[in-house]
């Protein structure tokens, strides 16, 4: 079976007059599984953000490490600090656990019953309850297919409307309707995460009574970007790589302007170099036939680490169509992302006069690499 | 009179060695003397430490300038003419 990728949106809304808002999500991809932490901390602001942020981190960091369920509650009712109004140490859990093959657990204590979508047909997660370390929790199995989706919200989302619009709140029903709205259309997890809390904060008359958290998990098939890099250091292997590339699923990017020429001779089709600069700092782009995008190499790949780096997401809605901005949207849509870099030097690149951080190509892709790594990118890279 | 094609080398040495101002000298040269010219880019013309390079209908011209683009450009339209 193939693998599945879990895309994961996560909406939130503080209380009002709070700037933190006493819920945290943690997410954590590792090799083999998704792992996404939810916690509500109790009371709200800093109080129940360091509570909520205390229980995530824990739990997430524990269950990375393959830690049994039963010691991480166990841990968290251990270690969280004490409310010094309500005299108890406390905070809502809820765990998603999804492996490759779709196979997922959840675990929910003293949160709502997480949303299970499938074929546009919602039920609620099913669960069983279970004492563990002395909490009692529900705990529930199920192998998921691609194309389910799973939702899970802080109670703030449930009670939305009270103090509102709505006298009783929206409800785990209510919720579910919305949901029925939109989940069978193509929107993607961070949509509707973020609709969600848009009617919550529409019910809420844009004063939320509690803090809203939402996230949705859509399993689908990862999307894939291959990145062809600087020429390799034996020639004879200009043939064989680009045939990789040719070879590889998904999206294909050619990053250099001789490895655009070592393409272009691979494959028999011109490169033809578009002549606006609709950014003066980056070179311009190219084409190559069956090649998704051709840029220019080191100063277009530093510019999209540095941009990444600094978290300039606005990028994403930019309609520049410079290489920096073209790549960056291309990278920041696939999931899973392969690099293939030349370790071949070009000598001219060695000039003191030139930026230094074209004769660094190594440390610019390491810098690209780490960057997306940091927002929770599968990437590799391959040396040649 | 057979066009005189131009490729302008706008790889990253070209590029930071001052590719743009040729551009940018191309975008302006004289409206009769646009129509007797066809300019196209390129990604590398393997002179990258004595850049901007172009090559005109065929020929490598390292170290490029606007003024010396200009004097080549008119040269070769000159005994066109």
């Amino acid at each position: 079976m193939n693998a599945l990728f879990s895309e994961v949106g996560i909406a939130q809304l503080s209380k009002r007059g709070e700037e933190l808002c006493g819920d945290s999500v943690q997410v954590v991809k590792t090799g083999t599984h998704t792992i996404i932490v939810l916690s509500d901390g109790l009371g709200s602001g800093v109080k129940a953000n360091i509570l909520s942020t205390m229980t995530t981190k824990i739990a997430s960091s524990m269950l990375q490490r393959g830690i049994p369920l039963s010691d991480v509650v166990d841990t968290i009712a251990q270690t969280l600090p004490v409310c010094r109004v309500r005299k108890i140490a406390y905070s809502t859990l809820q765990i998603i656990k999804i492996a490759r093959d779709g196979e997922t657990t959840v675990v929910e204590f003293d949160s709502p019953a997480s949303f299970l979508i499938r074929n546009g047909h919602i039920v609620p997660f099913p669960t069983q309850e279970r004492v563990v370390a002395g909490k009692t929790l529900r705990v529930g199995q199920l192998h998921l297919q691609e194309g389910d989706m799973l939702v899970a919200v802080s109670d703030g989302v449930i009670h939305a409307g009270i103090g509102g619009l709505l006298k009783l709140g929206w409800g785990w029903q209510g919720v579910m309707n919305q949901l029925a709205l939109t989940c069978h259309t193509e929107r993607t997890a961070d949509e509707i995460g973020r609709e969600l809390i848009a009617c919550c904060e529409g019910y809420y008359l844009g004063k939320p009574g509690d803090d809203c958290t939402a996230v949705a998990v859509r399993l689908r098939q990862p999307l894939r970007l291959t990145l062809m890099t600087g020429p390799p250091v034996d020639q004879n292997t200009d043939e064989r790589l680009v045939k990789r590339l040719l070879s590889a699923a998904g999206k294909k990017v050619v990053s250099g302007g001789t490895t655009a020429n070592i393409v272009s001779r691979v494959m028999g089709k011109p490169v033809v170099v578009d002549l606006t600069y609709p950014n003066p700092d980056i070179p311009p782009t190219g084409s190559i036939e069956g090649i998704d995008l051709v840029t220019e190499g080191v100063l277009t790949l530093n510019a999209v680490a540095e941009r990444l780096q600094s978290k300039q997401l606005h990028y994403l809605h930019s309609r520049l169509q410079d290489g920096a901005t073209l790549l960056m949207k291309m990278l920041l849509e696939a999931d899973e992302i392969d690099v293939l870099a030349g370790k071949a030097i070009n000598p001219a690149h060695q000039n003191p006069h030139l930026p230094v951080q074209i004769n660094l190509k190594a440390q610019v892709i390491d810098k690209l690499i780490c960057s997306l790594r940091d927002i929770g990118k599968t990437v590799t890279i391959e040396w040649v | 009179m057979k066009k005189v094609v131009i490729e302008v080398c706008l790889g990253t040495s070209c590029h930071l060695l001052g590719a743009q101002d040729l551009m940018a000298y191309l975008e302006r040269v004289p409206k009769d003397w646009k129509e007797l010219i066809d300019v196209r880019g390129t990604t590398c013309l393997h002179h990258c430490g004595k850049g901007p390079n172009i090559s005109v209908n065929g020929t490598i011209y390292t170290g490029m300038t606007p003024d010396k683009l200009q004097d080549v450009l008119s040269d070769l339209i000159e005994a066109a003419e």
